[in-house]
This record gives C-alpha cells, structure tokens and sequence, in this order.
C-alpha cells in the first residue's frame, strides 16, 4: 500500500495576516516533497499545524487514510509526524542517547536502563554512519552533529513523516553532504519527507517534487526534474522581480559628504573606511557574520571602537550611547525587529515616540496631543495597517513593524540625517518589500544618507547606489549599481584574502 | 478617513487586568454583608473600610515601590526586611541612643536609600540577576538590623521599645479623630506615584524598559539611571513603610512586615503588573491590595478561622494567577507569538 500525507483546505489567520488560505497537496512515502515560498509565504506556519504546535482554522489532515487532529504536538508525535526545526530542540546538557531516547528512555526495575540506552542508541547511530558518542552531552556536539541527533531522534520514534525546516541554514557544504545522505536513506525506507527551504540549488539536488506557495496559498505542485529555478522564482514571486527594481524611482542627486569612517576598529570588525553622502543609497553586502552589523552599532555607539575615527557632515564625532548619536541625527533599524527594534507588548503609539520622549512633554506629563499627531502622521505616512494608534506592536504584521520603526526615525520629531536599515526586509512579504525599497528611495532625496544591510544580494545590489562587500569583519570590495552582479558580489563576499 | 484616534479611558479600563478585581471586590462586599449578621456582627459599615484601609497602608508602602520596580522588569526581595531595619533603627536611636525623632528618621531612611543603591550598583555594574542580587542584601541587612538590636550586655532583643509621642503620632494621628492620616498619606501616594508611571516622561521610559530592555537603550533611553532611580525608591518605600509601622506600634521589631513582602508583590501582580515587567500600573496595584485586605477582613468579621483565612486567600491567589496565565496564553496563541 502506498503511504500518503493528504492537506486539504488548510486555512489560518492571525490578526492582520492571512497566514494560510486555502492550502492542500498529497505528499507519498518514498519521495522528497519541496515546500517553496518567500518569507512569509506560509511555509512556517504549515509546518507549525504539522506539528500540533497551532491549530488550523479549517481544513484536513489525512494520513493513510485516517484523519488526525491534533490538541498538543506530542499528539503529532504519536501519529508519527516528526517536524525538525531551525531551532533545535535539544536538551543540551543531557547526553546524545538521553535525547534520542526521550520521552521513552528504557527502565529495568524503575531504574535507568543506561546499558540498553546505550546500546540502542549506538545501534542508530551506526546505522546512519555517524562518528558520535552516544554519552556526549549534546552541546559540545558541532550544529551538524546536533541536527543529526534530531533526526535520529525522528527516525527511533519510527515517524512516518519527517519535516525539515531550512535544515541547511547552519552547515557547511560537507554537513550538507552528510545530510543529504540522511535524507536518501530516510527515502529508501520509504518515508514521506517534507523539506522546506528557499536555497532552490538544495531543492533541485535533493527532492523530487516541489509545492510552491505564495502568501499564504497554493501556486503549484511540480515534479522537480521538470521545472527549472527560472520558472521557480516566478511562481514564488508572482510576477517578474525585475520589475519591483525597475520601477524604483531613485535619487540622482547627491549632496556633501555626510558621513566619514576612518580605519575603524572594534572587538568585531577591523580597519574598516568609507564615506556616504547625503543623499545616496549605501548597501552593505556579505555573509551572515561578515561584521557588517557590528560597524553599524560602532558607529551609533552600542558597541565600543578600540581606534579610529568617525566623522559627521565634516566633524569628528564620539558617541558613548546610542543616546548620543542620535542626538547627532544617526537613526538605526536593528538587524532583529522584534528583539532589538521594538517594545513588542506596546502600542504604536509608545513605540514611534520612544527615543523622542523629551520632545513631546508639557511639563510635568507627557503631551499626549502631540504624541497622538506624530503618531497618527506615520501611520498616514507609511500606510501602516491598524485602527488605532494604541494597538499592540504584537499585533501587527513583520511588514507593519518595519514601518513602524521608520516612522519612528523619519517623525516630525527628529531630524535624522543617517538612517541605518539592517535587513529592514527580512521576514517582510514581497508587496511590503517593495513599498520599503521605494520608502528607502523616497528619503534618499529627502537628502537623508542610507545605509541599506542585506544579506539578500538581489536586494542589496538593486536598491543601493553603491554597494561595500564586508567579509571576516574587513571590507572586501565595492561596486556601484551599474556594475553589480551577484556573481561579482557574491565573490567579494566569500573571497580567501 | 480613518482618524486613528485612541481608544476611550473607559474601554481601556474595562479591558485591564484589575477589572475582573473590582468586580471581584463588589461580590465579596456584597457576600459579607450578607453573611456577617450569622455572626452577629456588621461588615457594611465605615469603620470596617476605615480598618480595611489602614491595614492597607503599610503594605501600600511596600507594593508603590516594589510595583513600580517590577513594571521595568525588576524585582527587590530585600524591601521587607528593609522595613524592618528601618523600624529597628528609628527605635534604636530614640530609644537607647536619645536621638531626636526626626535625626532618627533621617539616618533610617539614609540607611534605606544606601542598601537601594547597593541593590542597583549589584544589578547594574556587577550584572547580578535582581532575584539573586536584592535576596543576598536582604540577609546581609537582616544580619546588620541583629547587630544593631544588640544591646549594651550583648543581648540581641527581638523588639525594641521607645518613648517618643511626636515619632508615635506619625502612624497613629486620626483626623477629625477617625481618619487616620497615614490612609490619606498611603492614598496620595498612589495617586503620585499613579500619575508618574502613566503621564510622566519617565513613567514611559520604565515601561519600554521593562518592555524590551534592548529596544529601549538602541532608542536612546538611559535604562542604568532608571534602574538606579526604581530600586532606591523601593527602599525608601520599604522605609517609610517601617516608619509608619514602627510609630504605630510604638516599638521597632525585627520579624515585623516579614509577609507583607508578599502581600504587596501579591497585590502587584494580581492588578497586573506581570513578573516580566512592561505592563501594569498602580491603580491595579491598589485594587490587588484592596481585595487582599478586604478579604481578609471580612473572613474575620464572619467569623472565620485564620487558617481557612489563609487557604482561601492562597487559592484566591492561585485562581487569579491562573486566570492571567490562560488569557495570557490565549492572545499569544491567537496572535502566533
């Protein structure tokens, strides 16, 4: 008998967002299933109903033939849907068999039965061919290692269907390898295997057929040897990306230079120059850790400079806080919206007003007028979705978020002449990406200076004017628009000095 | 065209935490007055709420400062003990040094203040967990206010009488000869410290910081100095709480206030201030203490042991906690957080 997973009619909303509308496909034993999407397509949140860690609004899940419904994730266990996450979800003090083991661990006589564990464990351990030691605690394992210890995990629980969640993410090419030759023989067994990723290389190396979702719904179900990445991308994106950069309409007019760094130094990046005008678009290229976020919180002062000097509009300038630099007029979008960016549990309101809280006071209170204008102006300026300016930051959309905090830096309030946007668009939908890059555009001839971080280089090398590649907390190279290729970036990122 | 405007006073207020507890305080007035004439006793009355609110005022005290703390993420398990050094060494200096009353206040709420700042200094410079930090000073001072109860024969007394009718006036003056003034004190207090977290530049910084300390300070807001300013003003409520208290029993002892630590973190919590930081405010604080006094009272007026006294208010406790905790869970889930 053919083993199967059936979706049908999967739909979730959470406030704002509809997060899932409509979703189904039929994954069967013996096959690598590719779920496809941008960020915030819907992968996430498919794969979390998997799991039983939410409930849908509607819709089935049929395995083999039986309808399940899930109250926990450990009911989601027991009908044999194991979902791999990015984040493990190891014990980590406690011992590769005691993980793999858990929730079963063998007992003799109402005690722990080490013996057995260990025997067991070695035996899956050697059935995938790994080089661990079962009494290891798991933290001193590599990510890899780690990984494999939850898909062993997976595999002694003897779930049918194992879901990975950009599994990759965290390892090196030979990781990856090793991967992969977990996953075959997890086919060979027979096994239905759901993959998520958006690295489309992995995609055509590793699974058999690929289901494409789009915010939050249903695109297409293809065999992968049939398609190719082309077809792929606009079926993710929906129309032709070339077009969201085309139709920019960009700044052409640069003013005096705004912003000097001079051999910068700090714990994280070394010997670090360049220069930003007013006016310009300036990317910052490389890999995750590449330095690029450490010279940004360098420069506006959370992070302490061991030498060299920083510059603004002509003078050199210290700052010891954040306070002090944007005093100066420096404004920073952290790289984490919701664990750096904002204070999530509160309203719009607080948020936008938060480093400005000396201008809007009438002494002794808070003048609530004035906050409440400023307030309601970002809202009409950005188009961010909510009823009133007192609800919730929580509540909100990634994208909405983002707009948040760009209204905060862009208010009435503030005079802000840098504004530093670190990967302003990750987890943000494609529509809202586009609303941001033209935003970035739009203050750009405001004569603002803009640092645009990204690690997405599409992004990165259409939207700025000029892109620095950073690799190993040094500048690498720089390339204007014009001349950009990802290629060419890419190269500069990973470049062996 | 949407007008964006906030939403009303009073639709906020039916949406906070504390208004499940003032319905709660109605039933229980409601319950008492009904069950107390099996007891031949009355509970309607304005002695009764008088009491009520007199019981109140100490751990009022307590629960501003303590509350306010723990809005921006804090927490100060020495307070308590605070008080009692206070007491201790107000008692101390009249009694056994002759101090003038108001020297001896003056050196106790200094001694306060210091041990607040020590708690700061700890949390802020040494990075110490709050928990762990304000639990070490709180025997620290415990063993300092033993040292100062030691009298001249080297005997450690438990409590320490003074003879002072200025220093007994402080807790005990009533005006008109039935309101007692520390009711009206405890009261503005609230009400000062009320319109500080709500309206006040800084009220809004101790918010954002127990919100998201990260957040707050890639804003530009100076959480160290707020932090200073949160637990040296809970000290000096710990202090004025063991003023007030010490002046109305006339006597400075070292086991006094020992549970109204609890009563007033109990009381914070209850009217919403969460363990996390972030959220809350004073007016649920009061309303917490309210219903924790209100029920403790008329459990005696009825007639009821202390003991069932105790279960009850610790299952009240327990069913207002889980209360929060499932409504809590319940808007995470709802919005995927």
């Amino acid at each position: 008998m053919e083993q199967y997973l059936e979706l049908s009619g999967i739909s979730k909303a959470f406030p704002g967002v509809q997060a899932l509308k409509d979703v189904g496909f039929r994954a069967t034993g013996g096959k690598v299933l590719a779920l496809l999407g941008e960020n915030g397509a819907g992968k996430s949140t498919l794969l979390k109903i998997l799991s039983g860690d939410i409930k849908p609004d509607e819709g089935k899940i049929v395995l083999n033939g039986r309808e399940l419904s899930f109250r926990s994730p450990h009911d989601a266990l027991k009908s044999g849907i194991s979902v791999i996450y990015q984040e493990r979800q190891l014990m980590s003090a406690m011992s590769v068999m005691e993980n793999i083991f858990a929730g079963d661990i063998p007992v003799k006589n109402g005690i722990v039965d080490y013996k057995t564990l260990k025997r067991e464990t070695k035996k899956i351990i050697d059935q995938f061919g790994l080089p661990i030691d079962p009494e290891t605690p798991v933290m001193f394992l590599s990510i890899a290692h780690q990984q494999m210890v939850e898909i062993m995990k997976a595999y002694r629980r003897d779930s049918l269907v194992i879901a990975f969640d950009e599994p990759t993410a965290p390892l090196t090419d030979t990781e990856i390898e090793i991967l992969f030759n977990l996953i075959r023989r997890l086919k060979e067994q027979g096994k239905i295997i759901l993959y998520v990723s958006h690295r489309l290389k992995e995609i055509f190396e590793v699974t058999d057929e690929i289901v494409v979702l789009k915010d939050g719904r249903f695109v297409t179900h293809v065999n992968t040897a049939e398609t190719n990445e082309q077809d792929l991308i606009k079926y993710m994106v929906g129309r032709d990306i070339g077009d969201t950069y085309a139709n920019l309409s960009r700044n052409d007019k640069y003013g005096d230079v705004l912003l000097e760094v001079n051999n910068l130094t700090t714990y994280a990046v070394h010997d670090v120059s360049f220069s930003l005008r007013k006016g310009e678009v300036l990317g910052f290229a490389g890999l995750v850790g590449a330095g690029r976020t450490e010279v940004m919180r360098a420069i506006f002062g959370a992070d302490p400079i061991i030498s060299g000097e920083i510059k603004l509009e002509g003078k050199k300038v210290e700052f010891k806080t954040p306070k002090d630099a944007i005093d100066a007029g420096i404004a920073l979008c952290p790289e984490d919206r919701k664990e750096q960016g904002l204070v999530l549990w509160r309203s719009i309101e607080d948020n936008i007003i938060m480093p400005f809280l000396d201008k809007v006071r009438k002494w002794p209170f808070l003048d609530f007028k004035k906050s409440e204008r400023v307030t309601i102006e970002a809202i009409k300026k950005y188009d961010i979705k909510t009823p009133t300016i007192d609800k919730i930051v929580v509540e909100l959309s990634g994208g909405n978020q983002q707009k948040v905090i760009l209204g905060r830096w862009t208010s009435s309030l503030v005079n802000t002449k840098l504004l530093i946007l670190d990967e302003p668009t990750k987890g943000i939908d494609v529509g809202t990406k586009a609303e941001i890059y033209q935003m970035v555009c739009d203050l750009a001839k405001e004569g603002l200076g803009v640092i645009f971080i990204s690690s997405e280089l599409t992004e990165v090398i259409n939207v700025a004017d000029r892109i620095i590649v950073m690799k190993d907390g040094t500048i690498t190279g720089e390339v204007l628009r014009e001349e950009a290729t990802e290629e060419k970036v890419l190269a500069l990122a990973m470049a062996s000095n | 065209m949407d007008n964006f405007t906030r939403i009303s006073t009073f639709k906020k207020a039916i949406r906070s935490k504390a208004f499940p507890l003032l319905i709660l305080f109605v039933i229980m007035i409601v319950l008492f007055t009904a069950l107390a004439p099996l007891n031949d006793a009355n509970f309607l009355t304005t002695r009764t709420f008088i009491s009520i609110l007199r019981d109140l005022s100490v751990p009022g005290f307590l629960a501003i400062g303590a509350g306010c703390l723990m809005v921006s993420g804090g927490i100060d398990l020495s307070q308590a003990t605070v008080a009692a050094m206070t007491g201790v060494t107000i008692a101390v200096s009249v009694g056994w040094w002759n101090l003038p009353w108001y020297a001896a206040v003056i050196i106790a709420l200094l001694i306060a203040l210091c041990i607040g700042l020590v708690n700061a200094i700890l949390v802020n410079e040494l990075n110490m967990m709050p928990f762990i930090a304000t639990m070490a000073m709180s025997t620290v001072t415990r063993a300092v206010m033993m040292l100062i109860a030691t009298d001249q024969t080297g005997q450690m007394q438990g409590s320490i009488n003074y003879n002072n009718p200025t220093l007994t006036l402080i807790g005990n003056y009533e005006i008109g000869g039935f309101l007692p003034a520390t009711i009206i004190a405890m009261i503005i207090a609230f009400i000062f410290y009320g319109l500080l977290l709500s309206k006040t530049k800084f009220g809004r910084s101790v918010y954002l910081i127990g919100g998201n300390p990260m957040a707050a300070r890639l804003a530009g807001i100076n959480s160290k100095k707020t932090s200073y300013i949160l637990f040296m003003n809970c000290s000096l409520m710990g202090g004025l709480a063991g003023l007030i208290y010490t002046s109305r029993v006339k006597q400075g002892s070292l086991s006094a206030m020992a549970t109204d630590q609890f009563t007033g973190l109990t009381a914070a919590i209850l009217g919403g201030i969460s363990f996390g930081g972030g959220s809350g405010g004073m007016g649920g604080a009061f309303i917490g203490l309210l219903v924790i006094k209100t029920f403790n009272k008329g459990m005696t007026i009825i007639g009821a042991s202390s003991y069932v006294t105790n279960v009850l208010s610790g299952a009240l406790l327990l069913a207002a906690l889980s209360f929060d905790y499932y409504s809590q869970r319940r808007q995470r889930k709802r919005i995927g957080a």
